[in-house]
């Protein structure tokens, strides 16, 4: 038997594994993180899609009855208790995922595709347009986040303050995204078989699209992931800073951090709900969004 | 095995197929922020003049960094060239646009050193070795399919490959899928730039063989680039060699080993070791002082003269060798080739005397 014998009896023993996202398929799921952090994720989805069935009460109603003292604790009435006004908090909880998660979906999106747009552009094309753009990234970076976002909220567009929200947050997560995918792209684009496609007589637009956009994706998948937990954070920093949605009695999870901060000393249970609904949600995105980025890491291939 | 029967006589006189003049590829140095300032130029091929007969293997060595990888890209515009011209088939490519050299495409390809970059590792073995197929419209879709399991045939692959990817291959493996891409389209000519540095020597000798086998099979040529002088000996016709961006001796293969003229090629061959105890300790290898000097500031008139250890008090320093042919097939760019090959010459101790520490700019680009 020859060595190119062995070599293609060893080949055909070995069962196909499929193409390199099937294989971080394979890796993420063995990942325990990043099944807790889906565990978390799903739920939170779960909750947000199916509000108005989960949620006992409606969110925003006002008992015309208050009880006698104020905010009793959790009961089999109220599991979460209730607020100063007597709204039912689990109901508020619910109907606060609900927002967070499409302001965090939507805001991510715009950011993701204007700042792809952006750093395709600017890492494709490269020399002078390249230079303009990413300068232009550079200043926003400059700015603090959740700065940028009071500001462009604060500017008070003709929208309703719900896509106020998704444009401020998404605009602060544009650069993110620019740079990364121009950082991306400037790597792949010296790979050799993007030289091998070009000798070959393949068209620009067929290279950037099937050879080096496909392979630029994965630190923009994990970012997406991880722009997502701070998407949530940011819309409840918002509302707890009284520039989330207009009605005040709209439930938002920083709206009502905010509520219970006054009542802080006497009844800490009102800032504990909202606050776990937070820090879980967010967890579960950066759990996954790291088990993204391991799984996705060419490097740590066939570590399992 | 073509290259050692062939011998030199073996080059057939059917013409050209490749004529580099005078071709120079510099990198300029830019920086700045915004508008970018050019601060001088990266001159890996400096001045090449040669040509490529059609049917034969070029071997072109050189140590790393002489400009040896550029040289094959330019020729398949994958750089442009700063300067001189490039003939392909007869038809002037110096300055021809992307879409113009689309068609032209179909008759060079290339071969690359690493098997592992070379290969999309998202595409399938099928999707790879079929793209140049797709990219010039020659095949349905289903004819195609045929001819990628035609081609993994011919590479000596399973034709049920076509459905892996990249990572599931061996280096040797995916060195044949290379192959295949490349010779998807019934190329003439065939830019292999180092493709066996990266294997294992049992292997390398599988691909060099089989390199042979499809020169043979499909009226091949080759340009041959690599460092090591083994390999190239073997598969070579006519040996370049380069040093620092320019060609320094060209030769018949067996030729160049039996009588180097140039200096830089005889340290070149003197460091190769001979599997032969007796021999090999008796043996005074030349060593070379120095590094290779910066392609960005090369030394003035004869490069090689900063580490050249035949280095002579006139003419080396200050005037620039040309190729001169000293005989049949054999030229090489060295003032004193004739005294050095005659012994009149002999090697003593180098001291580095030009410092390539600081970089001045080379090149001052005129006023537009």
């Amino acid at each position: 038997m020859s060595i190119a014998e062995i070599e293609s009896a060893e080949l055909a023993l070995e069962s196909s594994t499929g193409g390199l996202w099937r294989e971080a398929w394979f890796r993420l799921r063995r990942n325990p993180g990043a099944i807790v952090g889906a565990f978390f994720v799903l739920t939170f989805v779960v909750i947000a899609a199916f509000a108005p069935l989960i949620a006992p009460y409606d969110p925003t109603i006002v008992p015309t009855v208050l009880p006698e003292t104020c905010c009793p604790g959790p009961s089999s009435a109220h599991w979460f208790g209730v607020n100063v006004i007597g709204q039912d908090t689990f109901s508020r909880v619910i109907y606060g995922a609900r927002l967070s998660l499409v302001v965090g979906i939507v805001s991510v999106a715009v950011g993701l595709s204007v700042g792809m747009f952006l750093g395709a552009i600017a890492g494709y094309i490269g020399g002078f347009v390249d230079s303009v753009i990413m300068r232009c990234m550079d200043v926003l970076l400059a700015i603090p986040g959740l700065l940028l976002a009071i500001g462009i909220v604060a500017l008070d567009l003709p929208f309703d303050r719900l896509y106020q929200l998704m444009i401020a947050i998404g605009v602060t997560n544009i650069p993110i995204f620019a740079r990364l995918l121009r950082g991306s792209i400037l790597a792949q684009r010296e790979n050799d078989f993007v030289l091998a496609a070009r000798s070959v007589g393949v068209k620009r637009p067929t290279i950037l699209f099937s050879h080096i956009l496909p392979n630029a994706m994965s630190p923009m998948i994990v970012q997406g992931t991880l722009a997502l937990a701070t998407a949530i954070i940011d819309v409840a920093a918002l509302g707890f800073l009284g520039l989330g949605p207009q009605d005040p009695s709209t439930p938002e999870w920083g709206n009502m951090l905010a509520d219970a901060q006054d009542y802080l000393s006497s009844q800490p249970l009102l800032a504990v709900f909202p606050g776990i609904a937070i820090v879980i949600s967010v967890l579960g995105f950066n759990l996954i969004g790291d088990g993204m980025r391991e799984a996705l890491d060419p490097k740590l291939r066939g570590r399992a | 095995m073509g290259a050692l029967e062939r011998g030199c006589d073996g080059v057939s006189s059917n013409g050209s197929l490749v004529k580099l003049e005078d071709l120079r590829v510099w990198f300029p140095i830019k920086s700045g922020l915004v508008l970018d300032r050019h601060i001088g130029d990266i001159k890996a091929v400096d001045g090449v003049t040669m040509e490529i007969q059609r049917g034969e293997t070029l071997g072109l060595v050189g140590e790393s960094g002489c400009g040896k990888s550029t040289v094959g890209r330019a020729i398949l515009r994958l750089y442009k060239p700063t300067g001189g011209r490039i003939e392909f088939a007869g038809q002037d490519i110096t300055t021809l646009s992307e879409g113009e050299l689309r068609p032209l495409r179909r008759q060079m390809q290339m071969v690359f050193q690493d098997p592992f970059a070379s290969l999309n590792p998202r595409h399938s073995v099928g999707r790879i070795v079929g793209e140049p197929l797709r990219a010039h419209g020659l095949a349905t879709r289903r004819e195609a399919a045929g001819r990628v399991r035609e081609l993994l045939q011919i590479v000596g692959l399973p034709a049920d490959a076509t459905s892996r990817y990249p990572h599931e291959f061996s280096g040797g493996q995916r060195q044949r899928i290379g192959l295949a891409r490349a010779l998807a389209v019934n190329p003439d000519f065939i830019v292999a730039d180092e493709p066996v540095s990266a294997l294992d020597v049992s292997i390398q000798a599988q691909i060099i063989n089989l390199l042979e086998r499809l020169q043979d099979e499909f009226d091949l040529t080759y340009l041959f680039i690599a460092h090591d002088l083994a390999v190239v000996r073997h598969i070579s016709d006519r040996i370049a060699v380069m040093y620092l961006g320019m060609i320094v001796e060209v030769s018949p293969a067996d030729e160049l080993y039996e009588n180097p003229l140039h200096p830089y090629t005889i340290s070149l061959l003197s460091a190769v070791p001979i599997p032969d105890p007796e021999v090999e300790l008796k043996r005074q290898p030349i060593l070379l002082a120095g590094d290779l000097p910066s392609p960005a500031n090369p030394p003035p008139a004869c490069r090689f003269h900063t580490r050249c250890p035949y280095i002579q008090p006139t003419r080396c320093r200050d005037e620039v060798p040309e190729l001169r042919k000293l005989a049949e097939g054999h030229t090489v760019a060295c003032h004193w080739a004739e005294q050095i090959k005659a012994g009149e010459i002999t090697p003593h101790e180098v001291d580095p005397v030009f410092d390539p520490g600081t970089m001045v700019p080379a090149y001052e680009p005129p006023p537009d």
